[in-house]
């Protein structure tokens, strides 16, 4: 019955620690490990109740992933965009992250 | 309340910065007792009101004294002690006078909420008040910083605090704005050359920079302060070791971060800062070592490599570039040793050893290398090339000599080679001639990979042969750069065109087109508009295409260039300097044009959110 719903525009990640933010769809399937659980031809959990679990990754990094999707789909068509400021002391989880969300590496 | 210590320890009037102070209207003991008279009041404030709003006293009278006390300090201490010490004592007291004024201004801030109305305006009437009038030249005078007695002149600065300074302060602080001067103004210059940069790199694709860009260049901006990368992925790994080779902070100190002893790979794009026992420490720490990358390995020595003899069993894939100091014997013995398992060689920029009788033993004791790529080393030559003839499993191939080799040497090895081939790049066989070519028609049947540079002596009729009914499938790179005749009094070249030209270049797209990724045809000068302007006319299609250099080929236009945009659906980058016939081009979204030396404007904006029909349309009425 859920998978003959319309895609919801707000999906929710919810971190390790248990920390859920809802974000637009849209920014949120930049991420194409993100997009791939939440498509519906692929009959994942997640896409029935728009919820990913993302147990490798805490609430402060995830919170910053959320910052780096909706800034990067607000410059989607933009030219010479200003770096986003990252906190030293998360680089390298936000690191493992992006990798494992693989696809940040797609420009 | 403040903690001024030796408050009460101003004692004689005879000082020289009294005398200047007198001299200049301005009376410590009335500065002192204004300020007692105000701390006074200030205190019965406080009683009245919790005490929070009259703690804090006017700042600049505070200074002032400040300023007068550790002058006089200073010079109680200098009637005491023998002038040697003097400045340094002066220095210490300035300072510590100045820390204390750093604090008080920090809390003053905190505190200006409840500070009263009236204390404000006592500190700018303060200001104005005691600010001393600058004196003429010849004049001595104190230095505001170092408080040493000095002549004026024109040119004296002006400290921090209003008062003069002596030259030596003067050029300090000179020093320091110009600093700071840089500093504030590196940005804007930096960012527009970095955006170049990026343009070049092929990074800059319009849209943000993904997280893991970011990420990693921020990792490099502070390589200092990393300990340790944990479990980080293997080919983050490898693009973190790039960016640090990069920005060329692969040192010493950095180099643990890159070593693991789960890992299989090590590599390290500039190794050049790194000293012999980093190289031991390398092999040392990574024993289940398979791949080995150094660049620059220009302090690798014969120790070095014995230890990788000793502890790195597993290694199957070495790419040493410029590791000079390796002597012949050494080399016998890697290749002898390591040999069997060796699957990957690719050495670069070698002078002074690796000769031909060394490929002859690499020949000899490496009969599983897949992969071989040997350019820039110096002593190789012909027996090289022999040498390689021999080796039966090569499947990829890449050379550059320095020295000449002979045509038949070429093609006898492209015949025994050819077939199992899946990559060749001869580079800079000046001499190879057309019968190389045929030897390639007829022999490679599996490449994928193409690249004849530098040659002016391969006919195009010959390239035209090549691609005409070739068994071999579409090749997906192919470079052709520098394919051309070279004769400055007849620069168009002989009627039967030398290197790459028209017949050639359309017999190449026909049958390579439709999986072609990237097309290297620089300096290919006698490629003729016509041709193309058939190979990219738009009803063509080279869905697969994603770079091409066009540069040097002085027939492109501007309709090639829009035709470029229109063939190739996936287009990236196309690069085309020198091609002075391009004018204002508009650029379709996601692709960098680069180098185009008449549209300077071109350049600077790409990739700004149009699609390639709009593209042409505005390129049109441009052109209108």
């Amino acid at each position: 019955m859920a998978s003959t719903n319309p895609p919801t525009e707000y999906i929710t990640l919810v971190s390790s620690d248990d920390y859920s933010f809802v974000i637009r769809r849209s920014a949120a399937c930049i991420s194409p490990a993100i997009k791939r659980m939440l498509d519906p031809a692929n009959g994942f959990i997640e896409s029935q109740t728009n919820t990913c679990r993302l147990d490798n990754i805490n609430g402060l990094v995830l919170e910053k992933v959320c910052e780096y999707l909706y800034y990067n789909e607000k410059h989607k068509d933009a030219k010479d965009v200003a770096d986003m400021d990252l906190p030293m002391e998360l680089v390298l989880e936000l690191l493992m992250a992006a990798d494992y969300l693989n696809g940040m590496f797609c420009i | 309340m403040s903690g001024r210590r030796g408050g009460n320890r101003i004692r004689g009037p005879q000082s020289a910065l009294t005398d200047f102070l007198a001299a200049n209207n301005i009376s410590a003991a009335q500065i002192r007792d204004e300020y007692e008279r105000r701390r006074q009041a200030a205190d019965q404030d406080g009683n009245a009101g919790e005490g929070a709003s009259g703690a804090t006293p006017p700042d600049v009278d505070e200074e002032e004294i400040a300023v007068a006390i550790a002058a006089e300090v200073a010079e109680e201490e200098e009637k005491a002690e023998k002038s040697k010490k003097r400045k340094r004592k002066t220095d210490e007291a300035v300072e510590k006078v100045k820390k204390e004024k750093a604090k008080k201004a920090k809390k003053s801030k905190k505190k200006k909420d409840d500070s009263d109305d009236e204390s404000e305006y006592d500190d700018g009437l303060g200001k104005d008040m005691y600010k001393k009038s600058r004196p003429a030249p010849g004049q001595l005078e104190h230095c505001d910083v170092c408080n040493k007695r000095f002549t004026v002149t024109p040119y004296s600065k002006e400290g921090p605090d209003g008062g003069l300074l002596c030259t030596p302060c003067g050029k300090e602080l000179a020093k320091d704005v110009k600093a700071e001067k840089k500093a504030a103004s590196k940005p804007a210059g930096r960012k527009r050359r970095k955006v170049e940069s990026d343009r070049l790199d092929g990074i800059a694709t319009g849209g943000a920079k993904s997280l893991q860009q970011l990420c990693i260049a921020k990792v490099a901006q502070h390589h200092d302060d990393v300990d340790e990368f944990g479990d980080m992925p293997q080919p983050v790994l490898e693009r973190l070791s790039e960016i640090f080779s990069k920005k060329r902070v692969l040192k010493p100190k950095t180099l643990p971060l890159f070593l693991r002893p789960d890992l299989d790979a090590v590599m390290i794009h500039d190794a050049a800062y790194l000293e012999e026992e980093d190289y031991e420490k390398m092999f040392a720490t990574v024993p289940k070592m398979e791949k080995l990358v150094l660049s620059n390995a220009c302090q690798l020595k014969d120790p070095a490599i014995d230890y990788l003899l000793d502890k790195c069993q597993a290694i199957r894939h070495i790419h040493l570039y410029a590791a000079n100091l390796v002597s012949d014997g050494m080399w016998y013995r890697l290749f002898r040793e390591a040999g069997p398992n060796l699957e990957v060689l690719k050495l670069k920029w070698l002078d002074a050893t690796f000769d031909d009788l060394v490929v002859k033993d690499l020949a000899k004791h490496a009969p599983n290398l897949r992969r071989l790529k040997f350019k820039l080393c110096r002593k190789i030559g012909e027996g090289a090339v022999k040498a390689i003839t021999n080796m039966q499993k090569l499947e990829h191939l890449s050379l550059m000599m320095n020295k000449e080799v002979s045509t038949p040497a070429l093609v006898n090895l492209v015949t025994k080679r050819g077939p199992q081939l899946r990559t060749l790049s001869l580079e800079k066989f000046l001499d190879a001639d057309d019968s190389v070519v045929e030897a390639i028609k007829t022999s490679c049947q599996q490449l994928t990979k193409l690249r004849i540079s530098e040659n002016d002596t391969i006919s195009d009729a010959s390239y035209e042969a090549l691609f005409t009914e070739w068994t071999n499938p579409p090749l997906t790179f192919v470079d052709f750069n520098s394919t051309r005749d070279v004769d400055n009094n007849n620069p168009v070249g002989p009627d039967d065109a030398i290197g790459m030209a028209s017949a050639g270049f359309k017999a190449l797209m026909a049958h390579s087109g439709s999986s072609l990724r990237n097309v290297d045809i620089a300096s290919c000068r006698h490629i003729e508009l016509p041709a193309f302007m058939d190979v990219f006319n738009g009803a063509m299609s080279y869905p697969e295409l994603e770079y091409i250099n066009v540069s040097f080929c002085n027939k492109v236009d501007n309709s090639v260039i829009a035709g470029i945009f229109k063939s190739c659906p996936n287009l990236k980058k196309l690069v085309a300097f020198g091609c002075f016939d391009v004018l204002d081009v508009v650029v379709p979204r996601n692709i960098a044009l680069i180098g185009v030396p008449k549209a300077q404007d071109a350049i600077e904006q790409f990739g700004v959110g149009i699609g390639v029909d709009e593209a042409l349309s505005r390129m049109l009425e441009v052109g209108a």
